[in-house]
């Protein structure tokens, strides 16, 4: 019995040592017991929790006792596998698959067969991990995306606010001496205290900006606005890709009472003329006409007028002004005078206003700015020029006087356009008085009833009874008189 | 000046003319000193009117309806997505925020535009707390 123990340890110890060749390469016959302690109930865990358990309560013996245990060669071993009892056919079972792991140190290529075997008997499923849990960068790319977009757009704004800002004061370098030679006030924002000149523009905007000139002779004043492109938005800047447009100066004089005659007069291109006919108040009553081509004044054929009459175009379009119109044709985008100038029609929802728009004496100019949306700054001082015409009209202007004839047709016509309102208005007018007479009738009633002191609301209500025959008998008068009248 | 020279005789002229062209010279001065005040300087001090700014009834460039439009629709979507716990509404939202921003006017109240800001950002911050997935494309 003992001769076969110790014939079996010996093929156990060279298994255990293949074991630990397994696990540790550099076994040593004098190393610590627990290393290899681990080793060895790892190995019983493996295959069988039991043995592992059992393993434990025997205090770590010389190698080849637990070993011994689950090794055993079917053969041989049949006297101590008796002694554990029960867990024979588990440990048969799991010796043989002990030995064909261990068969894998001495035989290649039973790993191979091995694994094939266990891939037939239980597919593996490989599930992809959930793109959070993945540590790669790469699963974020639309976030990734939307942020580079957010930092386009951020340049963007910078640089278009910054382009805006070079233009509008490249503009105003070139043409600070001819305002400043010209108006006692060049800037104001309106809130300080005294009249002084800021020289400086009024920001509106990132696009927008404005400048008010005041103090000179023919003029109250002069709002000159810079309304460039939105250049720090980029979805108008892609929107632009599509749409080609161009930066616009547009200035507004301002005049007084005794500066201007009555006429109204606009040139402009085409496009421009047309629009404006349809849009503003004064253009579509006084200048009904279609616009005629600029051509019969010495213009280019670009360009069309829109005239009260051919007196008013003639005394506009002299010489000089024909030579400016002819020389910056291609910057002109429209130029209105006009003395009943009240802004662009009012569409209201219940009809027409009540009251007749207030006017003001005005000349407009729109002008385009050279470039069509790729300005640089030099192109500022193209625009100088015009600005010489805009104060060559307002003196003109001042001196321009239709003659007799002239004057007459221009109050006709103003005349006519007042009568054409007020019939229009007549019957909303009507229905504003009668409904301002019932408000008063009401309030009267009202305070009779608030009376306190019944004497004083009787003395009231008689009054008001007295009142209000008097007015039926004053009607019936008028009644009178018309059928007199009639006969 | 000149009217007197052509009455005078010739002789007279030439006496006259040193003196003449004196009295010319200083007329000539005082015509350009006025004129400097009249004809050549046409700015005028006590006309000068203060700079009032145009009502938005009269001036319609004033009214760009984009600012207020991209405000509301920056609310909405970040409210959406807040909600709806949608992180493509955030991101939009934050987009609406940024353009909105970039339209507005100088005198537009900068707390309207921080808050707006600051909401959409909050709703992008708390969809992805909620929810760490990456944002998958809608195609």
């Amino acid at each position: 019995f003992i001769v076969l123990f110790k014939f079996c340890a010996f093929p156990r110890v060279m298994e255990t040592q293949l074991v630990m060749g397994r696990y540790n390469d550099d076994f040593d016959d004098g190393e610590d017991l627990a290393d290899f302690d681990d080793n060895d109930f790892a190995e019983f865990e493996d295959m069988n929790d039991d043995l592992a358990s059992e393993a434990e309560t025997t205090p770590p013996p010389p190698r080849a006792s637990p070993s011994s245990q689950p090794e055993e060669e079917e053969d041989e071993d049949e006297a101590t596998v008796e002694l554990e009892g029960d867990q024979d056919g588990f440990e048969d079972s799991d010796t043989q698959d002990m030995y064909s792991k261990y068969d894998q140190e001495e035989f290649e290529g039973i790993r191979d067969i091995e694994k094939t075997g266990h891939s037939m008997k239980d597919p593996l499923i490989i599930h992809t991990v959930p793109a959070h849990l993945q540590n790669s960068w790469e699963s974020y790319y639309m976030e990734i995306l939307m942020v580079t977009g957010l930092l386009a757009y951020i340049m963007n704004y910078i640089i278009g606010k910054n382009k805006n800002g070079r233009l509008a004061q490249a503009w105003f370098n070139s043409h600070r001496e001819l305002l400043e030679s010209n108006f006692a006030l060049v800037g104001d924002d309106g809130t300080s205290k005294e009249a002084v000149s800021t020289g400086k523009l009024n920001q509106e905007n990132e696009h927008i900006y404005n400048l008010w000139c005041s103090g000179r002779v023919c003029c109250e004043g002069m709002l000159i606005q810079l309304k460039f492109l939105k250049r720090q938005d980029l979805l108008n800047v892609l929107a632009r890709m599509m749409r080609p447009a161009g930066d616009q100066v547009q200035i507004k004089v301002t005049l007084n009472e005794e500066d201007m005659d009555t006429f109204v007069f606009a040139v402009g291109t085409k496009k421009a003329m047309a629009r404006l006919q349809k849009e503003m108040q004064d253009l579509s009553e006084f200048c009904g006409d279609k616009p005629k081509s600029g051509s019969k004044y010495g213009l280019p054929d670009s360009l069309a007028i829109l005239s009260e009459m051919g007196e008013v175009t003639d005394g506009v379009m002299d010489n000089k002004m024909v030579h400016y119109i002819t020389n910056h044709a291609d910057k002109i985008e429209s130029i209105h005078f006009s003395d009943q100038f009240s802004g662009p029609k009012i569409m209201q929802e219940e009809g027409q206003p009540l009251k007749l728009p207030e006017t003001k004496k005005t000349l407009l100019f729109t002008f385009n700015v050279p470039g069509m949306g790729n300005t640089s700054t030099k192109d500022m001082d193209a625009l100088l020029p015009l600005m010489n015409m805009v104060i060559y009209s307002i003196d003109k202007v001042k001196k321009l006087r239709l003659n007799r004839e002239g004057k007459q047709k221009a109050d006709r016509n103003r005349a006519r356009v007042e009568e054409n309102f007020l019939k229009q208005t007549h019957a909303q007018r009507q229905e504003a008085a009668q409904t301002r007479r019932e408000e008063k009738k009401r309030a009267e009633k009202e305070r009779i009833m608030n009376e306190e002191d019944p004497e004083r609301q009787r003395r009231l209500e008689e009054a008001a009874q007295r009142r209000e025959q008097k007015k039926i008998e004053k009607k019936q008068m008028k009644m009178k008189q018309i059928k007199v009248k009639a006969m | 000046m000149p009217l007197l020279l052509t009455s005078c005789s010739p002789l007279r002229r030439s006496l006259l003319c040193p003196v003449s062209l004196f009295f010319i010279h200083k007329t000539a001065n005082l015509s350009l000193i006025m004129s400097s005040n009249n004809m050549a300087d046409p700015r005028r001090q006590n006309k000068i009117l203060r700079y009032k700014a145009p009502s938005t009834e009269t001036n319609v460039t004033l009214e760009d309806p984009t600012p207020d439009y991209m405000n509301l629709l920056g609310m909405i979507f970040s409210m959406c997505g807040l909600m709806l716990k949608l992180k493509w509404c955030a991101w939009i939202a934050v987009y609406c925020s940024f353009i909105s921003f970039a339209n507005s006017r100088s005198s537009e109240d900068t707390k309207q535009m921080m808050s707006s800001f600051m909401l959409s950002i909050s709703a992008v911050v708390m969809s992805y707390l909620q929810n760490p997935q990456p944002m998958s494309p809608p195609w």
